[in-house]
């Protein structure tokens, strides 16, 4: 198993030096995301995110199980991460690396413990049958922001995925397949998204989406996730050196304007994927969705 | 038959990629190689293999596992692990998406998507520039009880086809020896032999396993079907672009 190939001590100082002198490597603003695209599979729930060079695919698949028996009245929603060598020679399969361990974390603190997904929508009979919803997030390739393309596509996925619809008759659940009722969308409640702030020079300076080569020489990072109505969902910051209280206002501010130019991508996006599917325009029509 | 639609070396990270789309499957190859490998695998006089099969949803299971040992044991044949001694040869495929009817017809599933990972590894292997000895060309064949064998059939037609017999899968080498069989159901010597033989029609091309002329097999793109055709056609796409410099403008 090798590892992952170190960045060079003059590679190190370079990126350093330029950053003093308010340069990055790829001519980047501090601020400034790099290329985002998204694109929808021809099945429901399922994302495809480039970041760059970074790519990440979420898929969501639903299933039927019984509830837990403390959670009576709420379906089970997990999120899947595992890295396999296709991103880098350095992940094994079966043995999980910090960065995973981070991912999935960070994963289930923004989504599922910020309540983005009402998972009571999920439950079909009260303690007896329940949905289970997985999102798998497959690293295709890998080139730093592993953090902020993940939460993009697993929340962009679970937006443009579709349930099947189910009718309940007294104890008796029957669920109806794509060919007799149309699909209902999932009920999502906020749209988090992360935003990874890079620190460098001893919290004097942060970048915003660093590549592999930032983020192997960075000093720190913060992850900020937030909704676009700015409401904060959940701040992290592994190890590093100690960052000023005001710099962390000042991320939260920058956070938010990324978030909402993110949101509205996502959104830009999925009304494009529902109008190529809405050919004869009866999407409308078919819907079986109850008004919240 | 569909011909497969594939992309090369679309990935920045891994030494070699390919996605392969066809019959609704869509799988998506990485190689790394050759590269350090732990000093547990390490063998003294040739490469270790390591094949890696993720499927779309979940995480692997012992169908994944028995794909991966199928993989290896194939792909060792076809890859000088003598050239590159001490050494890994590291192939991960994900699946990407699997046919919506995949699971309603019946099939093995291992059957039905094992030609497709051949492809996706054998192409991930050619785009990553590993020495190979030869090329491999696979195919799927269902025996339906009542009616003539289908070629690399779509799930669809698997699930018109009714009740089935047999399925078979086989792989060949470029000079047409069989590499690979996996077979399921009922069938006597006879009529494996039969779909043998139409599998080796349809994955090995016409000629005498030489390299063809140019010129005679310039329009390989829109041919019959033929599986090494398709394979030479792109083969010589990627030829061509790595080759562009020097054609000039």
């Amino acid at each position: 198993m090798p590892r992952e190939a170190e960045i060079s001590l003059n590679e190190r100082e370079f990126i350093k030096q330029a950053l003093q002198e308010q340069i990055r490597l790829d001519n980047r603003a501090f601020d400034a995301f790099r290329k985002l695209e998204l694109t929808f599979g021809e099945e429901y729930g399922v994302a495809d995110v480039q970041l760059g060079k970074t790519r990440v695919i979420a898929r969501i698949s639903i299933d039927v199980t019984t509830p837990l028996p403390e959670r009576k009245f709420d379906g089970v929603f997990q999120i899947f991460t595992e890295f396999s060598p296709m991103a880098s020679p350095a992940f094994e399969v079966g043995r999980p690396t910090d960065a995973e361990v981070i991912l999935s974390r960070i994963l289930e603190k923004a989504i599922r413990r910020s309540n983005a997904l009402d998972t009571e929508s999920l439950c079909i009979i009260a303690g007896l049958k329940c949905f289970a919803l997985r999102a798998d997030v497959h690293i295709i390739d890998h080139d730093g922001g592993l953090i902020d393309a993940s939460c993009i596509a697993v929340m962009a996925a679970l937006q443009h995925f579709r349930r099947p619809d189910v009718l309940v008759e007294g104890e008796r659940a029957t669920i109806l397949s794509v060919r007799e009722r149309e699909p209902i969308p999932l009920s999502i409640l906020h749209q988090p998204l992360c935003v990874t702030f890079s620190y460098f020079a001893e919290g004097e300076i942060f970048l915003v989406d660093a590549n592999l080569a930032e983020e192997q020489v960075r000093n720190a990072e913060v992850i900020v996730t937030m909704n676009r109505h700015g409401e904060v969902c959940q701040i992290a910051k592994y190890g590093g050196v100690t960052v000023n209280p005001l710099a962390m206002l000042q991320c939260t501010n920058v956070a938010l304007q990324k978030v909402k130019e993110m949101s509205k991508f996502i959104q830009q996006k999925l009304d494009e994927d529902a109008k190529r599917r809405d050919a004869g325009g009866l999407m409308a029509e078919l819907s079986a969705e109850n008004a919240r | 038959m569909a011909v497969p639609e594939v992309t090369l070396t679309h990935l920045n990270r891994a030494d070699g990629s390919a996605t392969y789309t066809h019959n609704g499957y869509s799988i998506i190859g990485a190689v790394n190689g050759p590269i350090e490998v732990s000093r547990r695998d390490e063998m003294p006089e040739e490469a270790t293999l390591e094949v890696n099969v993720r499927p779309a949803v979940g995480v692997g299971s012992p169908k994944e596992r028995h794909l991966e040992s199928l993989l290896h044991n194939t792909l060792r044949s076809i890859i000088l692990t003598r050239m590159m001694p001490r050494t890994l040869v590291q192939i991960t495929l994900q699946v990407r998406s699997l046919p919506e009817e995949d699971e309603a017809t019946g099939v093995n599933s291992t059957l039905t998507i094992l030609p497709h990972l051949l492809h996706t590894s054998l192409l991930a292997l050619l785009s990553a520039s590993i020495p190979l000895l030869t090329t491999l060309t696979s195919l799927l064949i269902a025996v339906p009880t009542s009616s003539a064998p289908i070629i690399s059939p779509t799930s669809t037609e698997l699930l018109r086809a009714g009740p089935l017999q047999a399925v078979h899968v086989f792989a060949f080498a470029g000079d047409r020896r069989l590499l690979l069989n996996e077979s399921d159901g009922a069938f006597s010597y006879d009529e494996w032999e039969e779909a043998c033989e139409m599998a080796e029609e349809v994955c090995c091309s016409g000629g005498e396993g030489g390299v063809k002329l140019e010129g005679e097999g310039m329009d390989v793109d829109a041919q019959d079907g033929n599986l090494e055709e398709w394979l030479r056609g792109v083969v010589r796409r990627k030829v061509d672009w790595e080759q562009r410099w020097k054609k000039g403008t």
